[in-house]
């Protein structure tokens, strides 16, 4: 998954970048004014947006209304000093998801991205199941009839974003766009690598539902129909 | 106390006053018609008297040389008379008079007329002394007999009639009384309606609803006009001030909510998850700066609240050229850092009544300005100059400048011209705000020119001490 935050506070994205990062393992970009925030939200990588309400340039409340009026869906989040309920009604209405004040709660701020994440997919519940297959997204653990799937940090976030896009073909690209932030060199053949070690540490579960590819087109979540 | 109604005491004042002029009037028109008619039935007293000297007669009788034969005068029943020698003996008198009547008007009055009442009846009467000349044998020539008629007549239907003449003007006047008090209410509610919808405009206004606009009419009238523009402005200049101390609030709390978030967010990511020893320490550390930097604002916040609200206390002179040179000095490792040098010319500098501290405070923060905008290799040119009885200090800096639409709001609290460096540029937008608290708490002014691209100028003009 991939957030961008749009905060002229840099110490305050720092910290929140970082624990986005370490605590979810996600890829996150920072911009520190609302016209470079803009540009970056126009592109379509992010999965969720981490907006200030007063920003340099453009402010939250334009960056959503930009957003929205592309018919862009990504789940939007806005951090707000102010907490003038006139404000947060303009906020909503203009089509942000949720609203934190600041001073807010690191903690708090992860559960409420990782929702609005989640709702933004089209699932409800932390625990997604697929088959014998079940993902808890909070502990970001992947368990075959209960038992623990050993995967490494990048393997896993692969796996849930295809667990989250079920029976859709993801492109290599988005991907790449979706798992990694722009302190990364993308390398292409990193993706497929990570790929391989998924499947087999699927199969040595003896588990029937693998990772597909598709050859120039993408990869995609392939999970048997269970029999009646 | 009950309050008293503007309205009520106009119309009432207005209607006594009509009412008295109605009953003057009456008075008056009934006392002339009283007068008129009493001298008119004093020349009928007199008349009918002369009429009753016609009635006097030769008497057969050789002792009574006169007698009365009223049989051929015909006078009103009511009436009495009598007629006298000067023995005081009654010659004759009206037959059908009661004999009290007539002992009253017989009584010793003096010759003309007198009032006097009988059995609660009120009489006007004539006494007055006439001659009967008779020429009973014209040998013995005339013979000359004084007599003393007194007539009386009753003035009861007087009072009558006068009222009877007067009636058409006294109910002509409560009629006007009437018609004018209907009218007076009508239009005194008119008139005053002004003053009515003002109070009630004015009424409406209250600590949440400052919206006051005043009516049409009032502004329109000459004694109105003033209260409702005074309360007009008066509501502006409060609703200005409020709204300035709400901005500062908001923005106070924007920016100490914004300072507390970084450091509970510092602290919670340290928290997260176990970390090494280098990892604590490294993130200590920026706890303990972002701690600083909200100190230095609230600080800087407290001061100039301090400066707003505060009148200056010491009275003492202070050398802005001393000051200017102390900071120019105390900024210099920053400069060199910057590459900015600051030269400071002092000209002729007299004193100025301004408390030390924030005269440094003054020079401090305009020039830590002015090194921030400017670009190494510039110069910051710092002049103390006095002339006219005035000292200036002028801050001059050859850096970016200031955008023109951002000129005006320079001196606004929290301001910050250049919103994209703003946080990261360090001040919290309070340096000029402070700058102009201590400039105008000291009666002096402060100006700022620039041009985009080729520098900034501050002049600060204080009152000197010659």
């Amino acid at each position: 998954m991939r957030v961008l935050i749009v905060e002229d506070e840099t110490r305050i994205a720092h910290n929140v970048a970082t624990a986005l990062r370490e605590g979810s393992g996600f890829a996150v970009d920072c911009s520190d004014n609302g016209t470079d925030g803009a540009t970056l939200a126009g592109q379509g990588h992010y999965d969720l947006l981490l907006l200030d309400l007063m920003l340099p340039g453009m402010d939250g409340l334009g960056i959503v209304r930009q957003v929205r009026a592309r018919g862009d869906a990504t789940p939007i989040l806005v951090l707000t000093a102010r907490s003038e309920r006139a404000n947060v009604i303009q906020l909503l209405n203009a089509g942000a998801d949720d609203y934190l004040t600041k001073p807010f709660d690191l903690g708090e701020l992860l559960a409420r991205v990782k929702a609005l994440i989640r709702r933004g997919k089209g699932v409800a519940h932390p625990v997604v199941a697929i088959g014998r297959l079940s993902i808890n997204s909070i502990e970001q653990t992947v368990r075959c009839d209960g038992q623990l799937i050993d995967l490494s940090p990048t393997e896993y976030r692969i796996f849930e974003y295809l667990i989250f896009r079920p029976r859709a073909i993801v492109s290599k690209r988005e991907l790449l766009e979706h798992l990694y932030d722009y302190r990364w060199e993308h390398h292409s053949n990193v993706i497929e690598a990570h790929v391989s070690n998924l499947r087999k540490k699927l199969r040595v579960m003896g588990e029937e539902a693998t990772v597909e590819t598709l050859r120039g087109r993408g990869y995609r979540l392939y999970a048997p129909e269970k029999e009646a | 106390m009950k309050p008293r109604s503007l309205t009520r005491r106009l119309i009432g004042g207005v209607l006594l006053a009509e009412f008295l002029c109605a009953a003057t009037f009456s008075g008056v028109a009934i006392a002339h018609e009283m007068h008129g008619r009493r001298r008119a039935f004093d020349v009928m007293l007199r008349g009918r008297a002369d009429s009753l000297m016609g009635a006097v007669q030769d008497a057969e009788d050789p002792d009574d040389n006169v007698m009365v034969d009223p049989t051929e005068l015909t006078l009103p029943a009511e009436d009495a008379y009598a007629v006298a020698n000067p023995a005081g003996r009654v010659l004759g008198h009206s037959p059908e008079s009661s004999p009290e009547l007539l002992a009253v008007l017989e009584s010793a009055y003096p010759d003309g007329y007198f009032n006097f009442k009988v059995a609660g009846k009120s009489y006007r009467a004539l006494r007055t002394p006439g001659m009967r000349v008779i020429d009973r044998e014209e040998k013995k020539g005339a013979v000359r007999c004084p007599v003393t008629v007194l007539y009386a007549a009753p003035t009861a239907h007087l009072w009558h009639e006068t009222v009877e003449a007067v009636r058409f003007y006294v109910i002509a006047g409560v009629l006007l009384l009437v018609v004018t008090g209907l009218a007076l209410v009508w239009l005194l509610r008119r008139w005053l309606s002004p003053l009515r919808e003002l109070a009630e405009r004015a009424g409406h206004v209250s600590a949440q609803a400052w919206g006051f606009v005043p009516p049409e009419a009032a502004l329109h009238t000459r004694e109105l006009q003033p209260i409702a523009s005074s309360i007009q402005k008066l509501l502006h200049g409060l609703r200005q001030s409020f709204e300035r101390q709400r901005q500062f609030t908001g923005d106070a709390a924007h920016e100490l909510k914004t300072s507390i978030a970084v450091l509970k967010s510092s602290l919670q990511l340290l928290s997260l998850r176990p970390r090494t020893v280098e990892e604590y320490q490294g993130g200590i550390e920026e706890v303990v700066v972002d701690t600083e930097r909200m100190e230095d604002l609230t600080e800087r916040m407290l001061a100039l609240a301090r400066l707003e609200e505060a009148p200056v206390r010491g009275r003492e002179p202070v050398d802005l050229a001393l000051a200017a040179q102390s900071v120019a000095e105390r900024l210099r490792p920053v400069a060199e850092l910057k590459q900015v040098p600051i030269e400071v010319t002092v000209q002729n500098a007299l004193p100025v009544t301004m408390p030390l501290d924030d005269a440094e405070i003054l020079c401090s923060n305009l020039m830590m300005n002015a090194l921030q905008y400017s670009s190494p290799g510039s110069g910051i040119a710092v002049r103390v100059e006095s002339h006219a009885g005035v000292t200036m200090l002028l801050v001059e800096d050859h850096g970016e400048g200031i955008p023109v639409e951002a000129l005006p709001h320079v001196f606004d609290r929290f301001y910050r011209a250049d919103v994209s460096r703003s946080r990261n540029s360090g001040g919290a937008g309070l340096g000029l705000a402070m700058c102009k608290a201590i400039v105008e708490r000291c009666g002096g002014t402060i100006e700022i020119a620039s041009t985009p691209g080729v520098g900034t100028q501050v002049k600060v003009t204080l009152p000197a001490i010659v």
